[in-house]
Formats: structure tokens, C-alpha cells, sequence
């Protein structure tokens, strides 16, 4: 066994035990350590892509070399591999950008508190990536929920307490539904090892016992990762949480949290129950349909939003539709298509977040669309990065929103009664999106004086924020280059997903 | 040599219309109007004569050029060009002269005399055409530059009026233009052959749409002669329109529409296409309806001028239900009343013109004991008159008298009658809405009307010399139309 | 000539727009003879390119193995680039002295010479996806300048237009996909390039799929219902109206319904289906939709932009006609509405610049003032009626034709809407006419009703009319310089040559028709 194979392990506890080590370090080194942390691990997770790309085919890492049924596992592949690292970049990228903020507007004591919750829901992340053990998956799900509230509760206001009460009781009831369905499976099939547990449910399958009880133990699991990751209609803790949250914490929940999940309900699709007997069961259809309301709703409310961030949040509903509807295809395109949009939306997303505060920056700190009014001319870079991120989401080519419209809309031809609603969706969807983010673009850029409005608010220029300025070009850069040299990526996805099962 | 008489006057009109050497030449004062004048003068009489000289002795046909592959520009003279375009410059020089003095009441006479001049060479060309896209071209430059002529007193009414004017023609002339489009895909060429040149094969293809194009075509030339439903323009833009505008618009541009149905019907589509189908039933109907309406509207109309206009419109449906009864005797009667009614509608507005002139009054009621005071005027009126309800020996009683009798031969079935009897009729209310004025004006009741009258007496003799002349000539044709009538004859016998 | 011409013809507007602000002029001069330089290259080289047809295309870049942006020149490609590229200078020419009295002239520069490069792009695109990458990217780089003014009016007509074009888009874009996975090669093929085999039984649904299409790319073609971005747009200065919402980005929209049409679902798969029924039942209406809101609109640029509504469905209706007499009367009308109505905007233009005055009832007595240009006007205006001895003649006969041999009954209805809208089109254009040289003695309105009241205030110097313009009084009112009425001139001249000798240009379209069966 090379070193390299035990990269995926040991990022898993570097981040678990950074947490700990920073709630104890001082503010400066705690930040210092959580920087390097995500670094080293974004480094090894790459190192890990490397090598799985040059074997070509996943591996299995027994912890402590126990073999199943009792040993916990972990399995790494090439998708697995691609998600932490692209997950660590964009960590990387979102903690950077949000580090003004975040020491402003929470309290200093609490900071070192702030990286520990970082560290943990790195780990967590991490681990529901590479984790073969259902219940592993589980507890981490939890770890992930606890340290969410963390970051969406450490800038005290009633805002935040009070969505992070929602939060909180949302993802439980999601959790409670896992368990159960977990729970459901180990009965089943007396496993809890994915691979085990596939085996079982493949004899059951073809045998026909327990019809009932799988369909059950499927929906169960799926309606409880849909409301943890705001699949419409159990959206409703999102907007709050995402909105008035500190902007790391905005960037970081709606490009990585709910996307850990969503990548765990496709390992439990592909590797626990088999996407076969997921097609047969109907279930991707209500997924599919549920996608598909959330695109178009959750466009349509973020339309009638007047709050910037919220605005862009409620952005968020709509695409988690737009990932749900590739898996309602319930073809492999789509699953590449959604797995792409995870990527893609990841990044968009974050960069929209990043430069909303940007702009809300040069504006006094007004949030509202008037007071935004020609802040593209106050701080240039933010406003030129928001207007890449909006064309990004409306599918303008040469940006990663494109390629995963593109991407759909292929899947979308592969199906056939599905195909006219789908197509329909993703273009009245895109109107939508255009009708928001252009509509913002377009007020950015309108100067307050001709409006006939006071506005104020100073100029930023790029040196007077050297580090979030990089970050926006870094986020630009990523978005271009998912936009631009998309084959490569890909065909990485779709190798990845091969070897996944 | 053809082009010449198109040329020549739209050349010099253009040269006019354009705002250089104003002082010279123009408006400003009495001797750049004497140098107008005299230009003017000249063109016409040039154009008169290339454009009669090239009608009776010239070559025969030129292609000018093409405008698009099979579509020439084409010019061919036949005897109905010739016809027309011996009426167009008699008329257009008479006119012309009398204009001289008229148009020193209404100003602004550089304009009015580029555009007329222009007009002249259009409609010599659209009598020269000699195929239906040449004869579109020209009908459509035909409507845009005599447009200005009737808007020439520049008054708010007189801007719709030519308004009016412009969109029934522009009207009508798409909807000619619609069934040109039919006609060229269902015809071999588009060349004006006597008896039509309709593709039979394509034509019973295509029968359904083809007869509502060519009804389209029929309505649509019909506007610019007055015919129902289309003629509401010719009562507006008259009375305001200048006089010996007015005078050219009634007697020579309603008559273009004529051309232009004949030529459709008895050179494109051919006379069999339609005889004996709902086309030339409705067509009949709309003409018939067309003569008595105009008549009854023109009797209960007070103001004069436009009581010729509305004459006009049942005068000019004497000629479309001639040609639409199919028959040899009926086209006779039709192209010898183009020609009569040409001259005395001429004649009759000329009057309305001198009145207008001498006196300022426009409406019937304030003409009473004017022939007290213009005795020669009232005279000319008389004889035009005279002629116009068909009184023999007058012209207008040969025409009237070879329609009744081709329609009642033409075997048109209840037509047969009911034109005859509907003509009479239309005859008696010509003579009552035309002879008031003759009475009244010789004979007023109240000799204090007389006395009323501003105090001037027959207008000058440029103006008194062409009303004169065509006032003859309504006479004069009538009792010496044999020449005339063996013509007209020999072109009906060629195209039935 | 080099395949690499294509790409550079498309590159250097785009790279010569951007660098206007950032390279150092000294003087207003110098930097609008360095703008025209980068034009009349284009152009010239796109004339290049148009005589000695490179017969490979030339990649620009990839996006993935089956998706790159491509540039090839065909027949149908030449005409749209031809006409572009001989209108661009002119306008640009003109937009020299009409953006004297507006703003930011360097940005306003700086996107109107790229959208130069993208329009190309469009026309030389050689396959699907190039064409709809272009396509997007035209709207996003004239957005800039239809907000020009960055007034209220503006804002709102540039979000109009900016949700109309991206949704349509996003409805074509299905059609693109469509075409990428059911077509045998997404390249441009005269006839299309359906892969029958794989279509088996859901014609039904692919035909949905061309409608869908159709109309996404109609938007930008102004069909209704899809036509209300265009009058508004209106407030864009006037050679942004006049080049691109009457030539270069509706005709790009016209333009790529031609190709997906002819050279992607191919007319024999369409021709007698519902679908044509479908699309073709809204163009016909458009036709005296757009004519009948011109009649009723005022205002001057408004109004031609609603006969711009009704012009493209024109071109339109030769297209889904499905034939190549139906497609060569399409191009017809693309070549000459874009020379007729640039020169319809252009005097309207003239007439703001000049005179400060908008709406059509200020416009009394105007032609004494401004002879030329009215001439102009009037010239125009009898070429969109259809007046015989000018384009606009030709190009409608060419429709007709083909309808008429398409034995289509919705055709013959489209030709009885073609002379409707002639009619109304002499309405509208003709009356403007008439009000500017034969003024109405008696005006029964007095000139402080209009707004035009003399300047007696130095108050009331400043004071403008309602999207800033200063009205000017009458006696100071004249014609423009020779920057503005040259681009007239020229456009006149063409006019009457396309109008009395069109052969050559009708032969060569009806070669370049002739390859689709």
C-alpha cells in the first residue's frame, strides 16, 4: 500500500483534530492553522485524485485493517477524490474571502470557536465523501448539522439565532428520517457496510420480498436528505440562514453543506441500494418532479425578494432543483449532469455571495435593491464578479452554468417522456434566473444620480482589499475554467461514476 | 423615342420641384412667373406632340429595361394607348393653358406645375405600358405624384383630403397588386395580349383563388375610377383640390383606373375568364350600384364642385358597366364615353374653376343669375351639360345610347334591362343636378342675387379659350363621331 | 485567401472595441479616425473573404471535443456578412457626429465596435453551437448600449430587452441540444442534417421541439407576441436603433431562424407539417400586428421600430414558407430592409439631432428646413410601401412569389397580409412625409402645445425635451454635415439600384437557394 492511499484518512483526522486544536490556539494561530489545515488537505485530497486517475479504479481503506463486517471502511475513487479537492478549494476560497467579515461581525472570543466549527465540518464533509460504512455516514451527517448551526448562529443577531433554531430542527427531522432509514436497511439486510448491504438488497430485489419495506426505507432516506439539503418544498430554513449569516458561512452552506449531502444520497443510490432498484421504485420521479418545482419556484421567489442575499439564496432552491431533476432523469447523463452542477453551482454560488458583499460594502451596508443602486461603478471587481456569476446562472456559454445547462439538456434527450418537461423547465427556468440576476446586474450599473437617487457610499478599490479582491478573481478563474476546459472534468465525473458502484 | 414623352416633362418637373434657381424661374415675381410659364408652356407642347407623334407613327414596342429576369420595363403601343394617350394630352395641354391664369389664385404655382408636369409623363407612360408590371409601376408613381396636386392649398382639410386620396388608391392598388401576383404565376407572361394570355391549366388549377384575386383586381383598379365600394376619396379631394386639378383628377386619373381594367380584363385575364361567373355579376352589380348612387348623391349635393365629383362617380361607372357586360356594342359605348366624359367632366370643372375665380363662390345656391355676368362660362357649362345627360346630338347621347344597347344584347340575363333602366335613370338625375345651375343662372328669380355678384364679368381669355374649346368638342365629337366610333369598334372587335 | 482571416475578422472589432479606452488618444479626432480604421479593416477584410471564399473553416476554440466554436463562410453566411459589413462604416460614420451631444461616448464606442466582431461571429458561425454562443453573447454586449442614456426609460427598456433575448434563447438553446444529439453533425448543411433513422416515431415530438426553437430564436426577430422589447429599445441613441434593432441584431435573429431552419431541421422534414402551421400563423400576423401599431404610435423612432416588427416577419414569412424560393425571398428582404430602414433611421435621427424634436406631430414643416433629409425619408418610406423602381418592390415580389407557389393557403393569406401591411405602411410612413413638406396652414394647435414655443429664457435655453433632447427652434433648424448625409446618400443610391437593377443580386441568391432541396 502506497502513502498516498492513506491521504483520504488521514485528511479526515487532520480536520477532526484541527477543531479541537484551534478552540484552544489564540485568534491569529487558530486562523493560521485552519488556513494551513484546509490547504494540506486540499493538497493531499489532490495528490489522491492523481493517483486514483493513474491506477484507474478505486480502492479500499480498511481502518485499522479490520475486514467487514466489523472494520470500518473507507473507499476512495476518482469522484471521490475530485469532490474533496474541489470541496477544499473552494473552503479555501470562501474562508479566505469571508475573513474581513467575519472578524467584524463576530464577537473576537468566538472566532477561535468559528475555525474549530470550520475544522469539524471539513472532516465532516470529507468523511461523508469517502465513507463505505452507512453509519459512519450517519454520525457525520450529524457532526455536519452541528457545526452548520455553528456557523450560521456565530453572528449573533435574532436573525441568525433564530434561523439557526429553524436549521436545526429541519435537519434534525432529516437526520431522524436517515436514521430511520438506515435503520430500516440494517434490518433488511442485517449490514451496515454499503457493499455488503448492496449485495442484500440486490438478492431481495430480484427475489421481490420485502417489496414494501424497501420502497419505504428508500423514500425514507430520500426525503430525509432532501430537507437537509433544501430540496423543495422543505426550502423554508434556507433563505434565513444563508442570509444573514456571516459571509463565510453564507458562501460556504450553500456551496459545500447541502452538496455533502447531496453527494451521500448519491453513494446511497449507486452504492447502497443500487441505482437499478432506485429507478424501478418511482422514487427519482417524485425527485424529479419535486427538482422541477423547486427550479421554477424557487426562482420565482427569489424574484419577489428585495434583500440581496436572500435573493441569491433563494437562487440556491432553484439550483438544488436543477441537481434533483439530473437525478430524476434516472439516466447516467443526468447523474453526470446533476454531479457537474454540484461543482459548478459550488463555485457560482460562492462567488455570488462573495461579491454581494462586495457591492452591500460600498453601499452602507444596505442590502435592499435601491441602495445597491450603481454600486458597480463603487467597487469594480465585485461588481464585474457578480455579473460573471449572474451570467454563469442564467447559462451564458463560456461560463459554468452552460456547460451544466448544456450538460441537462443533453441527459434531458436520452429519456423520452420526461424530455418535452424537463427541457421546458430548464428554459422557463432560465428566463427566470435571468429575470433576477440581470435585473441586479442591471442596477448595479445604473448610476444613482440618473435614478434620481441618493445614494451613498464609498469606493472600494482593489488594493484596499487585496485578499478578498484575489479570492474574486480566484473564484472568476474557477468559473471560467468550468466554463471553458469543461471535457476534462467531465469525463473525470463520468469515469468517477463508473467506477463509484 | 417612346421614353421621350415620359422623359421630357417628369425630367423638367423634377428640375422645378427642386429648390434651385427660385428667382429665375418660379413664384417670386412676375417676370420668373412669365419665364414659368413660358417653360412649361413649351414642355407641354413638346410632350403633346413627341407623345402623339410617337402613338400614331412611331415604332411599335420597346424594352426599356429589366427589372428582374422575364419582368422587362416594357412599353407597347396599341390603339387603346392610343386612344388614351391622344384624350391625356388634349385634355393635359387645354388644362395646362388654362392653369396659367388660375393657379395666380391659389400661388405656389412652381410646385403645382413640377408635379403636373410629372404626371403628364407617368400617365403618358402608363398609357404606353405594355405589360401589367409596367402599367403597376406607373400606376403606383401615377397615385404618389398626383397626390400633391390635390393637397396644393396646403389647408388642414385639403392635407386629409389627399390623405384620403393617397390611401384609397394606395388601397386599391395593392389589392390590384395582389391579384398581379396571382395572374403571373397562373399566366404565360404578362405582356398585354387582346383576349387575355390566362395558362388554362394553371387557371383551372387554380380557379378559386384566381377569381377572387382577379374580383380583388377589380375592386382595386375600380377605387381610382370612383367605382363602389372604394370611392369615397374622389368627394373629399375634389372640392378642395385646385380646379384644373380637380378638372385633370376627374377627367384623365379616374380614367387610368379604366385603362387599367381594361387591360386586366380583356389583355391578362380575357373576357371568357370571367363571363358568366359571379365575377362579372357582382362586377355589374357594383357598376349599376355605382351609377345610381353617384347620381342620387351628386343631385342632394349643395356645394358645386363636389357635386361634379359625385358625378364623376357615377359617370365613370357608365364605362365599368360598359366593359363589364363583355360585348362588343358595350365596349364601344364604353371607350367612346371615356373619351366624352373625359372632355366634358373637364369642361364642367373648368367652369367650377372660372366661378371660383371670378367670384369665390363654391356652393349652387350662390351661382344663381352668374350667367348674367359670364354669359360665354355659362354657355360652355350649358353645352357640357347638355352633353354629359346625353341629349342628342351632344356626345355623351352616343355613348349612353351604344351602353343601353350592349347591355341589352350582351345576354347578361336581368342585366339586360336593368342596366338600360338604371342608365335612364341615372340620365334624368344627371339632368336634374346639372341643369339647376344653367336655369338659375340665366333665368334667376331675383334679379338682387344679380346685383349680389361680385362685378366681374368672363375670365381672361386664357381661361375662356380652353373652356371654350372643349365645350365645342362636346359637341362637336357628338356630331362627328363616326372616325371615332369605327376606331373604338375596331379595338372591341379585336379583344372579343 | 486564409480560413484564418474568419477568425480575425470576428477578433479584431472585439479586441479593437476594447482597447479604445484603454489606449491614450490625445483628442476626440484621433480617436474616432482610430475607431473608423478598425471598422473599414473589418470590413474590408470581410469583403476579402467574401470575394476569395476560404473553403475550410478555422476553430477558434474548444469547448469540449463536440462543442467548439468554429467559423466557416457559406452562402447564406456571405449575405448576412456582406450586409453587415457594409453597413457598419456608414453607421459608424454617423454615429460620430450624432454622439456629439450624448454621453460616455468612449463606452458607447468601445461596445458598438464589438458587436461588430460578435454580429460576424453569427454570420460566419459554421455550426449550431458557435452560432448560439454568438447569438448570447450579441445580447449581452448591446445591452450596454441600449442603456445608454442610463435614464429610467432606458434601464427598464434594456432589462425588457435583456428577459425577452435571454429567455428565447433559453428556448432555442433546446433546439440547439436538439440538433447536437439528433443530428447527424451539428455543422451547417444545406437541407439539414436530422438523422432520420434516429428519429423513428417521435416526429411529433421533435416537430414540438422546432417550435419551441422558432420561437426562442423569434424573440430576437421581434415576432409577436415577442415584439414588445423592440419599440422600447427605441430609447437607445439612434445608431444603436438604427444598426442593430433594424439590421444587425434583429436580422441576426432572422438570420439564425434561416439556418435553423434550412441547414439544421431541414425544410423537407418540416414542409406540410403542423409545425408550420404553427409558426407560420403567428408570422402572419405579425406582419399587420407591427404595421398597426406603427400607424398608431407617435413617436418617431417608436414607430419605425414597430415597422421593423412587421418588415422582419416579412423576412420571416419567406422563411417558414419551407422552400428555397420561400428562403431567397427572405434574404431579399434581409438585404434590402436593412438598407431601407437603416435610412429611415437615419434621417429620424437627423431630424433629433438637428431639430430636438420626437414626436411626429412636432414635425410640421421640418422638410422646408431639412430638405434632404426629408427627401431621404420619403425615398425610404416609398421603398417599404413597395413602390416598383425601388427595393422594396422587389424583394416583396420575391415573397409573394414563392408563397404563391407554395400552394399553401396560410400563404395566400400571408400575401393578402403583405398588402395589408404595404397599405398601412403608406400610412405611416407617408403621412410623416406629407406633415414635413406641406405643412398645414392653420395648425389648430399653437407651438407652446408642441413644446416649441421660441427661447425667450435663459431658462428656458435649457430646457430639454422628454429623453433630454434640446429643442431647437425652427429657424435655426438645417441640415446635418456631410458625416450624416452621406451614409443617406449612399443608402438612397442603393435603393433605387437594388430597386431598377436587382438581377444580379437576385441570381446570386437564387444560387445560393438552389443547394437546398
Amino acid at each position: 500500500m502506497e502513502l498516498v492511499q492513506n491521504f483520504p484518512f488521514f485528511s479526515i483526522i487532520l480536520a477532526l483534530f484541527s477543531g479541537p486544536l484551534c478552540s484552544i490556539l489564540d485568534r491569529g494561530a487558530a486562523r493560521r492553522v485552519n488556513t494551513a489545515v484546509i490547504l494540506i488537505i486540499g493538497v493531499m485530497s489532490l495528490m489522491v485524485l492523481h493517483f486514483t486517475i493513474s491506477t484507474g479504479a478505486s480502492y479500499v481503506y480498511q481502518m485499522g485493517h479490520f475486514p467487514a463486517p466489523w472494520g470500518n471502511e473507507i473507499r476512495v475513487g476518482q469522484l471521490e477524490a475530485c469532490m474533496a479537492s474541489f470541496f477544499c478549494v473552494v473552503m479555501l476560497l470562501c474562508m479566505l474571502s469571508g475573513r474581513r467579515e467575519l472578524e467584524r461581525e463576530v464577537q473576537t472570543t468566538k472566532q477561535n470557536l468559528y475555525y474549530a466549527m470550520i475544522g469539524l465540518l471539513l472532516s465532516s464533509l470529507l468523511a461523508l465523501i469517502y465513507t463505505n460504512d452507512l453509519f459512519t455516514a450517519y454520525v457525520f451527517v450529524e457532526i455536519n448539522t452541528i457545526s452548520a448551526c455553528g456557523l450560521i448562529m456565530i453572528r449573533q443577531n435574532g436573525r441568525t439565532l433564530e434561523a439557526a433554531m429553524r436549521y436545526m430542527i429541519m435537519s434534525l427531522l432529516g437526520s431522524g428520517l436517515l436514521l430511520m432509514g438506515i435503520c430500516f436497511l440494517y434490518d433488511l439486510t442485517g449490514h451496515l457496510l454499503m457493499s455488503n448491504i448492496k449485495e442484500s438488497v440486490g438478492e431481495l430485489a430480484a427475489s421481490g420480498m420485502y417489496h414494501v419495506p424497501l420502497l419505504i426505507t428508500i423514500c425514507l432516506i430520500s426525503v430525509g436528505i432532501a430537507i437537509k439539503s433544501a430540496l423543495f418544498p422543505f426550502h423554508a430554513w434556507l433563505p434565513d440562514a444563508y442570509g444573514y449569516s456571516t459571509l463565510s458561512s453564507s458562501a460556504i452552506l450553500s456551496s459545500l453543506v447541502s452538496k455533502g449531502y447531496i453527494f451521500l444520497l448519491i453513494k446511497i443510490f449507486y452504492r447502497v441500494i443500487g441505482f437499478d432498484v432506485i429507478r424501478e421504485s418511482k422514487v427519482i420521479n417524485v425527485l424529479f418532479v419535486f427538482g422541477i418545482m423547486g427550479m421554477i419556484l424557487g426562482s420565482v421567489f427569489a424574484i419577489q425578494e428585495n434583500h440581496i442575499r436572500r435573493m441569491i439564496a433563494y437562487s440556491s432552491v432553484a439550483q438544488i432543483g436543477y441537481i434533483y431533476m439530473g437525478f430524476g432523469l434516472g439516466t447516467t447523463a443526468g447523474m453526470i449532469a446533476a454531479l457537474y452542477h454540484i461543482l459548478s453551482h459550488a463555485a457560482t454560488k460562492s462567488l455570488l455571495f462573495v461579491a454581494a458583499s462586495g457591492l452591500t460594502d460600498v453601499s452602507d451596508d444596505r442590502t435592499d435593491f435601491l441602495g445597491l443602486t450603481g454600486a458597480g461603478y463603487r467597487n469594480i471587481l465585485a461588481g464585474m464578479a457578480f455579473t460573471v456569476g449572474s451570467l454563469s446562472m442564467v447559462g451564458t456559454p463560456a461560463f459554468a452554468g452552460f456547460i451544466s445547462k448544456l450538460l441537462f439538456a443533453q441527459a434531458a434527450y436520452e429519456t423520452t417522456h420526461k424530455l418535452v418537461l424537463a427541457l421546458v423547465a430548464l428554459a422557463v427556468s432560465t428566463v427566470l434566473n435571468a429575470v433576477y440576476f440581470m435585473k441586479t446586474v442591471i442596477r448595479l450599473y445604473t448610476p444613482g444620480w440618473r435614478a434620481g437617487l441618493e445614494v451613498s457610499g464609498t469606493r472600494i478599490r482593489i488594493k484596499d482589499q487585496p485578499l478578498k479582491s484575489a479570492m474574486l478573481v480566484c473564484f472568476v478563474i474557477l468559473n471560467l475554467f468550468l466554463g471553458l476546459c469543461s471535457e476534462p472534468v467531465v469525463r473525470l465525473l463520468a469515469e468517477g461514476l463508473e467506477r463509484f458502484a | 423615342m417612346i421614353l421621350l414623352p415620359i422623359f421630357l416633362p417628369v425630367a423638367v418637373g423634377v428640375l422645378l420641384l427642386l429648390p434651385v434657381g427660385q428667382e429665375v424661374l418660379g413664384d417670386a415675381g412676375k417676370a420668373a412667373l412669365r419665364a414659368l410659364h413660358a417653360v412649361v408652356g413649351v414642355v407641354l407642347l413638346i410632350t403633346a406632340v413627341a407623345a402623339l407623334t410617337v402613338a400614331w407613327t412611331g415604332p411599335d414596342s420597346l424594352t426599356w429595361f429589366e427589372l428582374m429576369r422575364g419582368i422587362p420595363v416594357y412599353f407597347h403601343i396599341d390603339d387603346v394607348s392610343r386612344l388614351f394617350v391622344t384624350v391625356i394630352s388634349l385634355i393635359w395641354v387645354l388644362v395646362g393653358v388654362y392653369s396659367f391664369v388660375y393657379m395666380e389664385h391659389e400661388g405656389k404655382e412652381r410646385r403645382f406645375f413640377g408635379f403636373y408636369l410629372i404626371v403628364y409623363g407617368v400617365l403618358v407612360a402608363l398609357s404606353f405600358s405594355g405589360n401589367l408590371i409596367t402599367l403597376y409601376l406607373f400606376y403606383e408613381l401615377m397615385t404618389l405624384t398626383s397626390m400633391p396636386l390635390v393637397l396644393h392649398n396646403g389647408s388642414h382639410e385639403a392635407i386629409m383630403a389627399a390623405l384620403k386620396y393617397l390611401f384609397y388608391s394606395m388601397c386599391g392598388a395593392y389589392l390590384g397588386l395582389f391579384g398581379i401576383f396571382f395572374l403571373y404565376r397562373c399566366c404565360d407572361t404578362l405582356t398585354f395580349i387582346p383576349g387575355g394570355v390566362l395558362n388554362e391549366a394553371m387557371a383551372a388549377e387554380n380557379q378559386t383563388i384566381l377569381m377572387i384575386a382577379v374580383f380583388g383586381m377589380l375592386i382595386g383598379f375600380g377605387a381610382k375610377a370612383g367605382m363602389f365600394p372604394l370611392h369615397a376619396w374622389l368627394p373629399t379631394a375634389h372640392p378642395v383640390a385646385p380646379s384644373p386639378a380637380s378638372a385633370v383628377m376627374s377627367g384623365i386619373i379616374a380614367k387610368a383606373g379604366v385603362l387599367a381594367l381594361i387591360r386586366v380584363v380583356y389583355y391578362i385575364a380575357g373576357p371568357a375568364f370571367i363571363r358568366g361567373t359571379w365575377i362579372q355579376t357582382a362586377w355589374m352589380t357594383l357598376a349599376l350600384l355605382t351609377v345610381f348612387m353617384g347620381s342620387m348623391l351628386a343631385f342632394r349635393e349643395p356645394v358645386f364642385k363636389k357635386r361634379l365629383a359625385y358625378s364623376t362617380v357615377s359617370q365613370v361607372s357608365y364605362v365599368l358597366f360598359g366593359l363589364s357586360v363583355l360585348s362588343e356594342t358595350a365596349m364601344e359605348g364604353a371607350l367612346l364615353h371615356v373619351v366624352f366624359h373625359a372632355i366634358i367632366k373637364s369642361a364642367l370643372f373648368l367652369t367650377a374653376g372660372v366661378f371660383i375665380f371670378q367670384t369665390d363662390r363654391t356652393r349652387v345656391e350662390e351661382l344663381r343669375g352668374i350667367g348674367k355676368k359670364m354669359p360665354c362660362t355659362l354657355w360652355c357649362y350649358t353645352f357640357a351639360s347638355l352633353a354629359l345627360i346625353g341629349i342628342p346630338p351632344a356626345s355623351g347621347f352616343i355613348s349612353k345610347w351604344y351602353l343601353a344597347q350592349g347591355a341589352m344584347e350582351g345576354g347578361v340575363g336581368v342585366f339586360g334591362w336593368a342596366g338600360p333602366a338604371v342608365l335612364l335613370l341615372s340620365a334624368l338625375l344627371t339632368a336634374g343636378y346639372l341643369l339647376p345651375v344653367v336655369t338659375d343662372g340665366f333665368f334667376p328669380k331675383d334679379t338682387a342675387v344679380v346685383t349680389a355678384l361680385p362685378d366681374r364679368g368672363d375670365p381672361p381669355l386664357m381661361m375662356l379659350i380652353p373652356l371654350a374649346i372643349l365645350a365645342a368638342l362636346t359637341l362637336l365629337l357628338g356630331i362627328f363621331a363616326n372616325p371615332l366610333i369605327r376606331f373604338v369598334s375596331g379595338i372591341a372587335s379585336s379583344v372579343l | 485567401m486564409n480560413a484564418i482571416g474568419l477568425a480575425v475578422a470576428v477578433l479584431l472589432p472585439v479586441a479593437g472595441g476594447i482597447l479604445i479606452p484603454l489606449l491614450p488618444f490625445h483628442s476626440r479626432k484621433s480617436r474616432l479616425v482610430y475607431i473608423e480604421c478598425v471598422v473599414l479593416a473589418t470590413s474590408a477584410l470581410t469583403f476579402c473573404l467574401l470575394l476569395h471564399r476560404p473553403e475550410e473553416g478555422v476553430v477558434i476554440f474548444e469547448f469540449t471535443s463536440n462543442l467548439t466554436l468554429s467559423l466557416k463562410l457559406d452562402g447564406l453566411g456571405t449575405v448576412f456578412a456582406g450586409i453587415i459589413a457594409a453597413l457598419w462604416p456608414f453607421a459608424t460614420l454617423y454615429a460620430f457626429e450624432y454622439m456629439k451631444h450624448e454621453e460616455h461616448e468612449v463606452i458607447f464606442f468601445l461596445f458598438y465596435t464589438v458587436t461588430f466582431g460578435v454580429t460576424l461571429g453569427i454570420a460566419l458561425a459554421e455550426d449550431l453551437v458557435t452560432m448560439y454562443c454568438f447569438y448570447e453573447i450579441l445580447t449581452l454586449v448591446t445591452l450596454p448600449l441600449v442603456m445608454h442614456t442610463l435614464t429610467r426609460e432606458a434601464v427598464l427598456a434594456s432589462r425588457t430587452y435583456l428577459y425577452y433575448s435571454l429567455g428565447g434563447a433559453a428556448f432555442a438553446f433546446i433546439g440547439v441540444i436538439f440538433i447536437l444529439i439528433y443530428g447527424t453533425t451539428a455543422d451547417f448543411v444545406p437541407g439539414g442534417v436530422l438523422n432520420l433513422q434516429k428519429i423513428g416515431e417521435h416526429t411529433n415530438l421533435l416537430l414540438l421541439i422546432y417550435v419551441f426553437c422558432f420561437f426562442g430564436f423569434s424573440v430576437k426577430a421581434a415576432m409577436f407576441p415577442f415584439s414588445g422589447w423592440l419599440p422600447k429599445a427605441g430609447v437607445a441613441p439612434t445608431p444603436v436603433t438604427a444598426l442593430l434593432h433594424a439590421v444587425a441584431v434583429v436580422k441576426a435573429g432572422a438570420f439564425t431562424l434561416m439556418r435553423v431552419t434550412y441547414y439544421s431541421f431541414g425544410p423537407q422534414f418540416l414542409q406540410r407539417t403542423w409545425a408550420q402551421t404553427v409558426v407560420m400563423i403567428p408570422v402572419i400576423f405579425t406582419i399587420v400586428y407591427g404595421c398597426s401599431r406603427a400607424v398608431k404610435e407617435t413617436h418617431l423612432k417608436r414607430r419605425l421600430a414597430w415597422s421593423t416588427v412587421s418588415n422582419l416577419s416579412y423576412i420571416l414569412f419567406g422563411v417558414v414558407l419551407m422552400s428555397p424560393a420561400g428562403l431567397m425571398g427572405g434574404l431579399c428582404h434581409m438585404i434590402f430592409h436593412a438598407v431601407m430602414k437603416i435610412c429611415a433611421f437615419f434621417c429620424a435621427g437627423a431630424v433629433i439631432y438637428r431639430s430636438g424634436r420626437e414626436y411626429i406631430y412636432q414635425l410640421d414643416g421640418l422638410g422646408r428646413r431639412m430638405p434632404k433629409v426629408f427627401a431621404a425619408f420619403t425615398i425610404s418610406g416609398m421603398a417599404l410601401m413597395g413602390v416598383p423602381g425601388l427595393c422594396g418592390f422587389i424583394s416583396k415580389w420575391n415573397l409573394v412569389r414563392a408563397a404563391i407557389e407554395s400552394r399553401n393557403l396560410l400563404g395566400y393569406l400571408g400575401v393578402a397580409a403583405l398588402m395589408v401591411s404595404a397599405l398601412l405602411t403608406a400610412i405611416y410612413m407617408l403621412t410623416i412625409s406629407v406633415r414635413a413638406f406641406f405643412p398645414p396652414k392653420d395648425p389648430n394647435y399653437t407651438e407652446e402645445e408642441l413644446g416649441l414655443a421660441p427661447v425667450v429664457s435663459a431658462e428656458a435655453e435649457n430646457r430639454v425635451s422628454g429623453t433630454g433632447y434640446r429643442i431647437i427652434p425652427y429657424e435655426e433648424i438645417c441640415d446635418p454635415n456631410w458625416m450624416m448625409l452621406l451614409p443617406l446618400a449612399v443608402f438612397v443610391t442603393a435603393m433605387l439600384i437594388f430597386g431598377l437593377h436587382p438581377q444580379p443580386v437576385l441570381d446570386g441568391l437564387s444560387a445560393l437557394t438552389a443547394v437546398i432541396r
